[in-house]
């Protein structure tokens, strides 16, 4: 029973860092339509913005907060228009290629920059284990990154459902022509999207690089998951990914503890096969009709 | 009465096609104007090119005797002009309520403001009066898209009327609603014009346009070819051949 607690904690920790990177897939699907394939890339690159930043003397925190922003200037504001702008009204497929090759370029580009061994990354908190119960010992940078992305999340719901701008993203992904008629600045509130989605990137790669080690080749693996976390949620509701994000990362713990390491991976794309089969719109998800 | 809308040889040709024709018509402070026509008339071009959608090919639009031709939809929204859609155009996913603060402008602003300021923008008392006047206070907090397709309507006409709009176009209001239900819209309707509304409205519906409409203008092939009351257009010789065919 202790160890199955301890494993729900740290599989709720991973859960969490894969919903951060799986909301953004649901965000600029919603207003957009675009399906990011460099989402990946977008968790790994961010930590090496910190490690860079480290290197020229800025200090830990400091460097923290210039990764995000780094991200949220070139992942959110370029990409946003130098790759999806010109390219949005061609259709899905062209973004998706575009994205694909973003990803490519992105993790050649920090291999050859940067390095191609695995770098070490500081923890938020110090790893030592601490007891929450009797014979329930867990990491305290586990806990960190649980409490770190719940607060991420709560504060992006909260922004999303608790103010008026938030209100206004909303509207721009619900109907973007009325919102326009209505004077909502459309253009800036898909801007807003770009940068939060960013934003959450880089929170999810300060929080899972200590755990993976920064590397180049990260985002493969974190992007699968992500989007795989998204679609079982459901790809059109944030509150899907979040949901998506923590059962995928539960269930890697737990399979890689009672059923195999070996198989641990092949856990979320099982689940995914179930809920396109079963339950296609994802667990919370609506359906949804498009015309074509 | 003054005139709140004032088109002039207004006309609109899509490639060959000449949609509208050298339309000219005023809508007066407080009326109703309905706008008729067969299939294909130009009811909805007409509209779209009074709300900025399309650029009309010649002739203007003035409000309140300022020119307003060809000004953006969302110019023309903060000047006061709304419109409703032929087709459902509401925010499925936000309550009642909140499609209702979202056309009350709450966008306006500083961004400081529209990030910590209140949620309901000082627009919630209008909002709940007009829940209120629509019969939707008991629906305030659904999802806008779990309402019934009537109830929708009701919405997207009362998203028209918040905050004080000068002048309303509701484009097919009746389509698609249950005689009850119509009723009731028309009711509602009827009454905001009482206290001050004006509006034109297309419809194919003639029991609710006759009933609701103080005047009508009567368009086929993108010309007007009739105008008057209710009762002189019923009997016009031009509005029966239109409809009827030869």
């Amino acid at each position: 029973m202790t160890d199955l607690l301890q494993l729900l904690i740290a599989g709720l920790a991973t859960g969490a860092i894969y919903a951060l990177a799986a909301i953004g897939f649901t965000l600029l699907w919603q207003t957009s339509q675009t399906i990011n394939f460099a989402q990946g890339e977008f968790v790994m690159v961010p930590a090496f913005f910190a490690l860079i930043a480290m290197k020229l003397g800025i200090p830990y925190v400091a460097a923290l907060v210039v990764a995000i922003l780094m991200s949220m200037l070139l992942l959110g504001a370029a990409f946003r228009y130098a790759v999806v702008g010109p390219l949005l009204n061609r259709g899905v497929l062209p973004l998706v290629i575009s994205t694909i090759a973003l990803g490519i370029i992105l993790k050649e580009s920090v291999k050859d920059i940067y390095s191609a061994e695995a770098q070490v990354f500081p923890t938020l908190l110090p790893d030592r284990n601490v007891t929450l119960l009797p014979g329930v010992t867990i990491s305290l940078a586990q806990i960190g990154v649980l409490v770190v992305a719940l607060i991420t999340i709560g504060g992006l719901q909260w922004f999303l459902a608790g103010t008026r701008t938030g209100r206004q993203m909303q509207a721009t992904a619900q109907n973007p022509t009325v919102a326009r008629i209505l004077g909502v600045p459309v253009e800036r509130m898909i801007l807003y999207t770009f940068l939060i989605n960013a934003g959450l990137a880089a929170m999810a790669s300060i929080l899972v690089s200590p755990i993976y080690l920064a590397k180049f080749s990260n985002g493969e693996t974190l992007g699968l998951i992500a989007f795989v976390a998204a679609i079982v949620g459901g790809f059109n509701q944030v509150r899907g990914a979040i949901a998506g994000g923590l059962l995928v990362g539960v269930l890697d713990n737990l399979a890689a503890a009672y059923v195999s390491t070996a198989y641990r991976q092949a856990i979320p794309l099982i689940l995914l096969v179930l809920v396109i089969l079963f339950r296609p719109q994802g667990l919370l998800g609506r359906k949804e009709e498009r015309a074509v | 009465m003054t005139a709140r809308l004032e088109v002039r040889d207004l006309s609109k040709a899509f490639g060959g096609v000449a949609a509208v024709q050298g339309v000219s018509f005023d809508v007066r402070d407080g009326e109703i104007l309905g706008v008729i026509g067969p299939n294909g008339s130009g009811k909805s071009t007409l509209f779209n090119c009074i709300l900025g959608q399309l650029l009309p090919s010649a002739g203007t639009v003035a409000l309140d005797g300022s020119d307003v031709t060809g000004l953006r939809p969302s110019t023309l929204n903060r000047l006061g002009v709304s419109r409703t859609f032929q087709l459902l155009q509401v925010f499925p996913r936000l309550t009642v309520r909140e499609n209702l603060i979202l056309a009350g402008q709450e966008h306006r602003g500083s961004r400081l403001g529209r990030l910590f300021g209140a949620r309901d923008a000082g627009l919630g008392p209008e909002a709940d009066r007009m829940l209120e006047f629509f019969r939707l206070g008991a629906l305030a907090h659904e999802q806008a898209g779990s309402l019934s397709y009537g109830q929708q309507k009701l919405l997207d006409a009362a998203m028209a009327f918040m905050s004080g709009s000068r002048l309303v176009l509701l484009d097919e209001p009746a389509g698609g609603v249950n005689p009850t239900m119509l009723a009731g819209l028309r009711d509602r309707l009827a009454e905001i014009n009482r206290v001050g509304a004006t509006f034109v409205v297309i419809e194919h519906n003639m029991e609710f346009v006759m009933s609701l409409c103080t005047r009508l203008i009567v368009l086929a092939e993108g010309r007007i070819i009739a105008e008057g009351s209710p009762a002189e257009v019923r009997t016009n010789a031009a509005v029966i051949e239109a409809y009827l065919g030869h």
